[in-house]
């Protein structure tokens, strides 16, 4: 017997965690755009999709933050701080890959000091995640070597019913289990079967690109320029990525008055490590691609641990010029040492 | 011979002959239906070519990229007629030589791939010529229609709707054959001009400063709008934006190398009513 949230009691749900205080974002389609957005009925959810198509980093670190106000005077400056927003949320139908990219950023935002911003919200935000029935063809999970189920960064993990009337229920933190136990009474016993789960294939050997990426010569490698060539250098994929978490700040207003923001930031842009003088350290496309991809599964691993990427795919999905993640590592996997 | 072996056998004399450093065209892509750019360098290259229905980006804008032609050497490139027509908007902005491309070119208007007859941009007039003359008679399409029958307000509404989405990605500026400035106004600053913020004003101020530099230039390839990550229907901005200029100044960008570009030239006889 396990416990099952049947869909028909989705409304009483985000009923029952409204009167608690609780918001609930869900993925939602709108404007002909997916993402997690607001929900107020459970019939808003699309749990149809097979990933969103921005990311849930945007509801952690926003495309754009402000940070301070500021007013300098004659005698005096005075500046006053913004505060992330404080509300108690649940995001329901998070995918796994989306959670465990949240996990991956923790380390780099609490790094050599807490980001309030980032971890305000994580304290305050319980992750639903439904372990994924389909696949497409830009799913990279298991490349990762995470699952269509896997439960990093979740607090509680969802898994659909072979019927798809509802979920089987695993509590996997304490946070999860509080946010569930507003709704345990809506909850029942049951012996339905979880339907299995995506079949996912390994798309590239990841030891033998990562060993590859680590040899000092291969910084300089032809390789870059070669699978690069068509890059844009827009900031597509790094933006819609939910483990990207390059930022930039700027001074919106005047000298005297203005709001200073934390804005999202690619490696793609030409613009990117531009020095005041004008030189630029990566001052080509395949630099700057090679910087992607070397701080994501080099620099990355090497200073955390952990890999900068979940497999969510939407680097290669919604790439103007078929690039993307996938195809590079596996071309570099394929290199000889 | 399929239009897809005429193209390869072309490609392949086009290399070994050394006529062209290398040949732009369209390669298999990730899933049966996209296709990606291909760089061919060595004749071999030719047989990863395809040409197909599916190849609709625009590919000119690579020209522009990172010095490819400054060597002065030639370059082959597949182009739909639209792309043709921003080599010649690139030549008659002075960003590159029209002699220094040869164009192989194509059209999958109307369902039916079939090759078009000419090597330079000059040999493809009298087809853009005939396409000024059917502009105005661009497919129709119903929500390009409910727009512009909108209120000022409603429509005002409905872009705040669409530009709320964006997240100031830039993929419509590098994906846009006509966006090769080398510095972004957007990327200017010092001072800054335009907020880098994507909230609703930033990105109302991005996509109305686009719209604009666009104006006179666009040629309607859609790469813009394909490319955006979050499926603004950028192709209804310019396609406004194009129909104004036509009825203005009966200008239809792109039909020559020495088209004069609309918004920075002047003539006697421009009509004045814009002015208040
Ligand atoms: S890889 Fe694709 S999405 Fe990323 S910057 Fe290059 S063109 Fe844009
Ligand atoms: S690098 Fe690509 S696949 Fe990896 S998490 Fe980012 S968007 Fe997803
Ligand atoms: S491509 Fe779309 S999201 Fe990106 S900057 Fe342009 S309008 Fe905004
Ligand atoms: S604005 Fe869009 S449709 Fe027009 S030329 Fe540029 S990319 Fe093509």
């Amino acid at each position: 017997m396990t416990r099952i949230l049947f869909a028909d009691k989705l409304d009483n749900c985000l009923e029952r965690w409204r009167s608690a205080g609780i918001s609930v974002i869900g993925p939602v389609k709108k404007s002909n755009s997916s993402g997690y957005s607001a929900v107020t009925k459970a019939a808003e959810f699309d749990f149809n999709l097979v990933l969103p198509e921005r990311s849930i980093k945007e509801l952690f670190f926003p495309q754009s933050e402000p940070l301070m106000r500021y007013e300098i005077k004659k005698q005096e400056i005075n500046t006053s701080e913004f505060k992330a927003p404080t509300s108690e949320r649940i995001i329901f139908g998070v995918r796994p890959c989306d959670a465990a990219g949240l996990a991956i950023d923790d380390p780099l935002f609490g790094w050599d000091y807490q980001d309030e911003y980032w971890f305000q919200r994580r304290r305050e935000t319980v992750l639903v995640t439904i372990a994924c029935t389909k696949a497409d063809d830009f799913c990279m999970c298991t490349s990762l070597k995470l699952t269509p189920d896997s439960e990093k960064g979740s607090d509680i993990l969802l898994r659909p019913l072979e019927n798809n009337s509802g979920w089987q229920v695993e509590e996997l933190t304490d946070r999860g289990r509080e946010a569930f136990k507003i709704i345990a009474d809506l909850l029942q016993e049951s012996q339905e079967k979880a339907a299995p789960t995506a079949v996912v294939e390994e798309k590239f050997d990841l030891e033998a690109a990562l060993a590859w990426l680590k040899e000092p010569e291969n910084f300089e490698s032809h390789f870059w320029k070669e699978i690069s060539m068509r890059c844009i250098g827009c900031g597509s994929c790094t933006f819609l990525c939910p483990t990207c978490h390059c930022f930039d700040i700027q001074d919106e207003g005047d000298t005297y008055s203005g709001i200073r923001r934390k804005n999202w930031d690619s490696c793609s842009f030409a613009l990117f490590t531009m020095h005041t003088s004008g030189h630029n350290p990566r001052s080509t496309q395949s630099a700057r691609w090679r910087q992607r991809i070397m701080h994501k599964f080099n620099y990355f691993p090497g200073k955390f641990n952990l890999n900068s990427c979940s497999g969510c795919g939407r680097c290669s999905r919604q790439c103007p010029v078929d690039m993307g993640i996938t195809e590079t590592l596996q071309e570099l996997s394929k290199l000889l040492r | 011979m399929s239009i897809v072996e005429q193209y390869r056998t072309k490609v392949k004399e086009l290399l070994s002959s050394g006529q062209v450093k290398m040949v732009i065209g369209y390669g298999a892509g990730t899933t049966p239906d996209r296709r990606r750019p291909l760089f061919m360098r060595s004749p071999e290259d030719a047989d990863k070519m395809l040409l197909d229905n599916a190849c609709i980006a625009n590919l000119s804008g690579y020209l522009v990229s990172e010095g490819l032609l400054s060597d002065e050497k030639r370059v082959a490139i597949m182009l739909r007629p639209e792309g043709v027509r921003s080599i010649n908007i690139l030549a008659a902005e002075s960003q590159l030589k029209a002699e220094q491309i040869v164009i192989v070119g194509f059209d999958t208007a109307g369902e039916e791939l079939r090759a078009i007859e000419g090597s330079e941009a000059k040999d493809f007039c009298a087809l853009i010529d005939s396409l000024k003359e059917s502009a105005p008679l661009q497919a129709p399409d119903p929500l390009f229609e409910r727009i512009v029958q909108m209120s000022p307000q409603e429509r005002f509404n409905y872009w705040q709707e669409e530009f709320s989405k964006c997240i100031k990605c830039y993929a419509c500026r590098q994906s846009c054959p006509m966006c090769y400035c080398r510095r972004c106004i957007v990327d200017s600053n010092q001072p800054q001009w335009i907020n880098t913020s994507s909230h609703t004003l930033g990105n109302f101020e991005w996509n109305i400063v686009r719209a604009f530099h666009l104006a006179g230039r666009c040629v309607a390839c859609g790469n813009c709008d394909r490319s955006c990550p979050v499926n603004i229907p950028l192709r209804f901005i310019n396609r406004r934006m194009g129909m104004e200029v036509l009825e203005v100044f009966d200008h239809f960008p792109g039909m020559s190398e020495s088209q004069e570009p609309v918004l920075a030239s002047f003539k006697k006889d421009d009509p004045e009513t814009f002015i208040l």
